[in-house]
């Protein structure tokens, strides 16, 4: 027994050991008290950080209005499964006894894995019959999404294809080999043939599909157009806005410091962002006054605080109560001025930022005046596009599945997403078989309570003419001080599309 | 136990070791003890994550019923019978946080290599017991700190269980981005702070606790799989403690890691400039990516030894498995940028992780091979471990299948966070590592409390499992390739998501299936713990060293001295012998019981002959690679 008692002795090489635990009086070098004494201090500040968010107990509590049904149909249900758990231990306990194998659960279960394979097999056969009508695929309504079509198709032969081989074999030789005890397991560890064989194969097969996604992600990342025409599209929790160059066919400069209520995109134009920063001012006058006025009011609030202890009101009003001690709480702690402080000093970068932009004339080049901002896309079928994008506050993501588009917008990382409309609604409806069938671009990029409903529909046209009758409709970002209408001008030679850029800290 | 000789010999040499109530079951330093403590942690964790799918499948199913159900458990989040966006999304990260992090990190490693890794390497327990000890703490710890979080008044961590900023940086930007933002970061802290005295514990006694003979290419596949997990490990999870602790600056200390040009509703303009949203997600990934083997090589570690056992076989290729894991585990470090190639990172750095990717699918491939090979001519006996990793392998294929098409940058434009990924990661990481988590309990529950658990019991928790398994995710694969995003509260606002009801509610239908199957599992355990049938030494007739113990366990594993290995752990059916197995712990008959084998030096107990590091498979392989010898 030499060696165990080495190893005990190693264990004893610990300083944690030796070291003598005095905490708060108590005097210990028991390993254990000392380990918990560790954890403890190391949860405290956990449980105090924690305790007063931690909602202590159900405000009311009130079995009454319990869902008593479902407890008492989720309590059976448990119970009678486990009556029927307990039963098979009483049934294998018989077997014992009369020392008679009931069931052959080897056989049943070889059976078993074949049954399940064919109903599976019949399974994956009626997912394709069923709900193969429901996938996007083969109706691609863009152009490289057609590409991306067919290189699914050539991933899916090949991987459905080795699925049902290996599948198949799983549980045929579940089946075949099941266990006989006049017969001896085969006794080999490897063939190098077969092995190379079976890394090769793939290897080749895989290098095919890494060719093709290559030259197709490259494509269509890449491979951008020159004329195509620019859309901004902008994602805010929650929803999605879009820009339109507007006249001029230049696309202003934007930047998040403009953004205001009025100015939903912050695009650079001199009197929004001039009165953005008067907005901003009076706000920083209306919170130095509160801040001036905090010695008072710190005092109206400790008189009210002091009158609901006094009166029992804390605890008649628990949840009214809680409210004004947290606000008491930060009044009397300094947090409630700190916060102020640090407002007043985020509002007074944002002007200083916005005042240095304004001198920049490359920025503010009026080129924003025209811009149309939209909340709704309209693309014309056949004309290459890239979608410009850009979020306002967490990431979002643009995903239009129809199109085989999605790209994430990052706030502070402006992206984008070159393609071409091949269908129009129009002609996707008439497919489709649903007149009521549209476009839509959602997010796909968890962002917040209502993400799920975050969308803005795209329509396709089929000709120019219908996109221009559209695009009159929408108002500029400063409306035009009332000219005469003014006629489409001729079509510009759409080279001379300039790239809006955003601005960038 | 009835040691008690032993103990009193033992206890001769350090007075103050009693084994106190508190010494042998709370703060333990025995291996087998933590590890039984890390799976009934394990298991806790999973009925939660497991309930939490349940309640928000519910949601999913059935959005415009009220399910009175939900009010009575989740008070205001359950108003009306409804379940609240916001708490959604907090059901969903922290099911997504429970199941990868605590039931399949924690829960499954801290499980099994805490057990077998000193039982089948024949080492009398973990190199520092004492770490082994903090580790379970610590992660003990952290989950405490995650179930706390959970009643948060605003809620717990919301931002999906990659938290991703802006919207988990920013107070402001949802309600679960507060204080329960903050406590998953501490959470997860702590579970790093486990995981690395977990994984150096394992890795050192790999290397350096070995018993006379063990050199490393006999090593079971289990530990090789362990190994390699404890490496990953190590090496990538302060990769995301980096990452939370930027987090944790840009929340609290007005630092811009990954903040800039944000303008929040109802705020204004934030001061943040020059961070970058996706230099998180480069850091998260980093880990996340390794992350996932890390859940899924010890469930194939595991499977590998289960099916070679039960298929009364040696398994087939044993040096390419481990030149495959290991190929897996170095490449899983070069892929991470898969999981953003739309983030509007640069095209050609996707086009590198592109290829990347695709390679890590033919060392995954072999793998799959060799377990049909193994399977092949085999004697198969069907207990419930050996079902569980034939499920596993299934899932392993059908789920891994998938992965090519997402690996591949212009096809993951369309299925990027669409069900289609769902599917692709439940059936891979989710169920298969699952599947072997099972698969090692059933097999390893009369090593851990010497008792057997139910066999019918056990198979009637597989197949239901197992089908409802495969009902839940193989049909999302059809909603993702249809265009359908996920974390979607509910799907019924949008027309052209509405053909999907019904599939909704068959999933919903057959995960409340999969769930009450569970009970199955949960009785069988419990109750065998206490009231199961007696085992004998070695249930399975294996040939691994664990099954060389007594039933009964004991400190230091062993009663007498260690077991020297002569052989692989594989030698089934072998020809020349009458039984169909042969212990690795036996030798030779042929050969006199002392003599040692060629190769190997005489040495103490517990100290690698020194010739059979370089002997291992680990040192030929690479110097094949390099074209050494
Ligand atoms: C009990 C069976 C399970 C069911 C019914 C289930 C179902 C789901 C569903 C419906 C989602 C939400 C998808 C979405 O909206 O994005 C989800 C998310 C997730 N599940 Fe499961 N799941 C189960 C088990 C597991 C297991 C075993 C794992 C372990 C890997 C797992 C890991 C995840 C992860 C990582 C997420 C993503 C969370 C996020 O979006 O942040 N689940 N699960
Ligand atoms: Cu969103
Ligand atoms: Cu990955």
């Amino acid at each position: 027994m030499a060696d165990i008692s080495k190893f005990a002795r190693r264990k004893n090489l610990f300083w944690f050991r030796k070291m003598k635990l005095n905490l708060f009086g108590v005097k210990s070098n028991s390993l254990f008290k000392k380990t918990l004494a560790i954890f403890g201090l190391m949860l405290t500040p956990i449980f105090l950080l924690a305790a007063d968010d931690v909602v202590a107990a159900p405000t009311e509590f009130n079995p009454m209005a319990w869902d008593w049904s479902s407890i008492l149909t989720l309590v059976l249900a448990i119970l009678i499964i486990l009556v029927i758990a307990r039963s098979f231990d009483i049934g294998s306990l018989t077997e014992k006894i009369t020392g008679k194998t009931i069931v052959s659960w080897n056989n049943v279960n070889a059976w078993a894995g074949i049954i399940f394979l064919v109903l599976g097999l019949i399974g994956v056969w009626y997912e394709m019959k069923v709900h193969g009508k429901y996938l996007k695929l083969g109706d691609s309504a863009s152009a490289h999404g057609e590409t991306l079509d067919s290189m699914f198709y050539w991933t899916f032969g090949f991987t459905f294809f080795v699925f049902v081989i290996t599948e198949v074999l799983l549980f045929y030789f579940m089946y075949k080999y099941k266990y006989d005890k006049n017969r001896k397991a085969a006794y080999f560890f490897h063939n190098n043939k077969l092995e190379i064989i079976w890394t090769i194969v793939p290897a080749i097969v895989l290098t095919f599909l890494v060719l093709r996604g290559f030259s197709t992600w490259t494509k269509i990342t890449t491979d951008i157009d020159k004329n195509s025409e620019e859309i901004e599209v902008f994602g805010y929790q929650f929803g999605w806005k879009a820009r339109y160059a507007g006249d001029d066919k230049q696309m202003g400069t934007a930047n998040f410091n403009f953004i205001s209520g009025s100015n939903p995109l912050g695009v650079a134009e001199d009197s929004a962002v001039s009165s953005l920063v008067q907005e901003l001012n009076g706000e920083i006058v209306k919170l130095e006054a509160v801040k001036a006025a905090i010695e008072d009011s710190s005092k109206l609030w400790k008189a009210q605080y002091d009158r609901y202890v006094s009166t029992g009101m804390s605890s008649s009003y628990p949840e009214e109560f809680k409210i004004m001690k947290s606000k008491y709480n930060d009044l009397i702690s300094g947090a409630y001025e700190r916060q102020l402080e640090k407002d007043i000093k985020r509002k007074n970068t944002a002007i200083k930022r916005i005042l240095a932009y304004q001198k920049d004339h490359e920025t503010f080049n009026g080129t924003a005046k025209d811009d149309k901002i939209t909340t709704e896309i309209v693309i014309v079928k056949n004309k290459p596009y890239i979608l410009k994008f850009r979020a306002r506050d967490v990431i979002h993501s643009a995903y239009i599945p129809e199109f085989r588009v999605q790209m994430n917008c990052v706030p502070g990382m402006p992206t984008s997403f070159a393609f071409t409309p091949i269908r129009t609604t129009a002609e996707a409806r008439a497919t489709k078989n649903d007149p009521e069938f549209d476009y839509y671009l959602f997010c796909n990029k968890i962002c917040g309570a209502a993400h799920y409903n975050m969308k803005i529909k795209i329509t396709v046209v089929g000709s120019e003419e219908e996109y221009k009758t559209w695009l009159a409709t929408q108002t500029p970002f400063v409306a035009p001080p009332a000219a005469p209408a003014a006629p489409t001008a001729p079509k510009a030679d759409s080279t001379a599309v300039k790239q809006g850029t955003v601005v960038k800290n | 136990m009835s040691t008690a000789a032993l103990h009193a010999e033992h206890d001769s040499h350090h007075h103050d070791h009693k084994e106190s109530f508190i010494s042998k079951y709370v703060f333990s330093m025995d291996h087998k003890m933590i590890s039984r403590q890390f799976l009934i942690t394990g298991i806790i964790m999973g009925i939660i994550g497991m309930g939490m799918s349940l309640l928000f499948r519910l949601q999913l199913a059935w959005p415009d019923e009220q399910f009175g159900i939900l009010e009575t458990l989740l008070g205001k989040w359950g108003k009306d019978g409804k379940i609240d966006p916001n708490f959604y999304m907090g059901l969903v990260t922290i099911h997504g946080t429970i199941m990868v992090f605590y039931v399949l990190t924690a829960g499954l490693s801290g499980t099994f290599s805490n057990l077998l890794i000193p039982l089948q390497v024949g080492a009398r327990d973990m190199a520092s017991p004492f770490m082994n000890m903090l580790s379970y703490w610590f992660f003990f710890m952290s989950s405490v700190v995650l179930l706390i979080s959970i009643f948060v008044e605003t809620g717990p961590a919301s931002a999906g269980w990659t938290v991703y900023p802006p919207l988990s940086a920013l107070e402001k930007a949802m309600p679960g981005s507060g204080m329960g933002m903050t406590l998953w970061l501490v959470a997860i802290a702590l579970f790093i702070v486990s995981s690395l005295l977990g994984g150096i514990n394992y890795i050192s006694t790999v290397l350096n606790m070995r018993t006379k003979g063990m050199s490393m290419n006999r090593m079971p596949l289990t530990i090789w799989a362990f190994f390699f997990t404890a490496i990953l490990g190590v090496l990538s999870f302060p990769v995301l403690l980096g990452a939370a602790l930027f987090l944790i600056f840009d929340r609290s200390f007005g630092t811009s890691f990954y903040l800039s040009d944000i303008y929040l509703e109802g705020v204004g303009a934030l001061e943040n400039i020059g961070g970058s949203p996706v230099l998180y997600q480069h850091l998260f990934w980093f880990l996340g990516h390794p992350e996932v083997y890390i859940i899924l090589m010890p469930a194939l570690g595991i499977t590998s030894e289960v099916i070679s056992t039960n298929a009364r076989k040696p398994i087939f290729g044993y040096t390419a498995m481990v030149i495959s894991l290991m190929g897996i585990a170095i490449l899983s470090f070069i892929v991470w940028g898969h999981h953003m190639f739309i983030t509007g990172m640069n095209p050609f750095l996707g086009s590198v992780f592109m290829i990347l990717t695709l390679i890590i699918a033919v060392p995954s491939a072999v793998k799959a091979f060799n377990y049909l090979a193994t399977l092949w001519k085999g004697n198969l006996r069907f207990t419930p471990a050996m079902l569980f990793s034939i499920g596993l392998v299934s899932f392993f294929i059908s789920g891994g299948l998938t992965g090519i098409y997402l690996g591949n940058a212009a096809m993951d434009i369309q299925l990027h966070d669409s069900y289609f990924v769902v599917a692709h990661f439940h059936l891979v990481m989710g169920s298969a590592a699952i599947f072997g988590m099972f698969a090692g309990i059933y097999h390893w529950f009369p090593k851990m409390f010497g008792r057997m658990m139910n066999n019918t019991l056990g198979y009637f928790h597989f197949w239901f499992t197992f089908i409802s398994a495969y009902l839940v995710f193989f049909p999302m694969h059809f909603m993702g390739l249809a265009g359908v995003p996920r974390r979607y509260y509910q799907f019924t606002l949008l027309k052209e998501f509405d053909v999907w009801m019904d599939v909704n509610k068959l999933i919903t239908v057959a995960a409340i299936i999969g769930g009450i199957a569970q009970l199955f599992f949960l009785w069988n355990f419990f109750y065998s713990i206490f009231k199961g049938k007696k085992s004998t030494q070695n249930p399975w007739e294996s040939n691994t060293l664990e099954w060389s113990t007594p039933v009964e366990h004991l400190h230091g594993n062993w009663p007498g001295e260690i077991p020297t290995v002569y052989r692989g752990p594989h030698e089934y059916s072998r020809p020349d012998r009458e039984l169909d197995y042969f212990p690795q712990y036996l030798p030779d008959e042929t050969a006199p019981v002392t003599a040692p084998q060629e190769g190997e030096q005489t040495a103490p107990t517990e100290v690698v002959p020194e010739k059979t590091v370089e002997s291992s498979v680990f040192f030929a392989a690479i110097k094949r690679v390099f074209g050494l010898s």
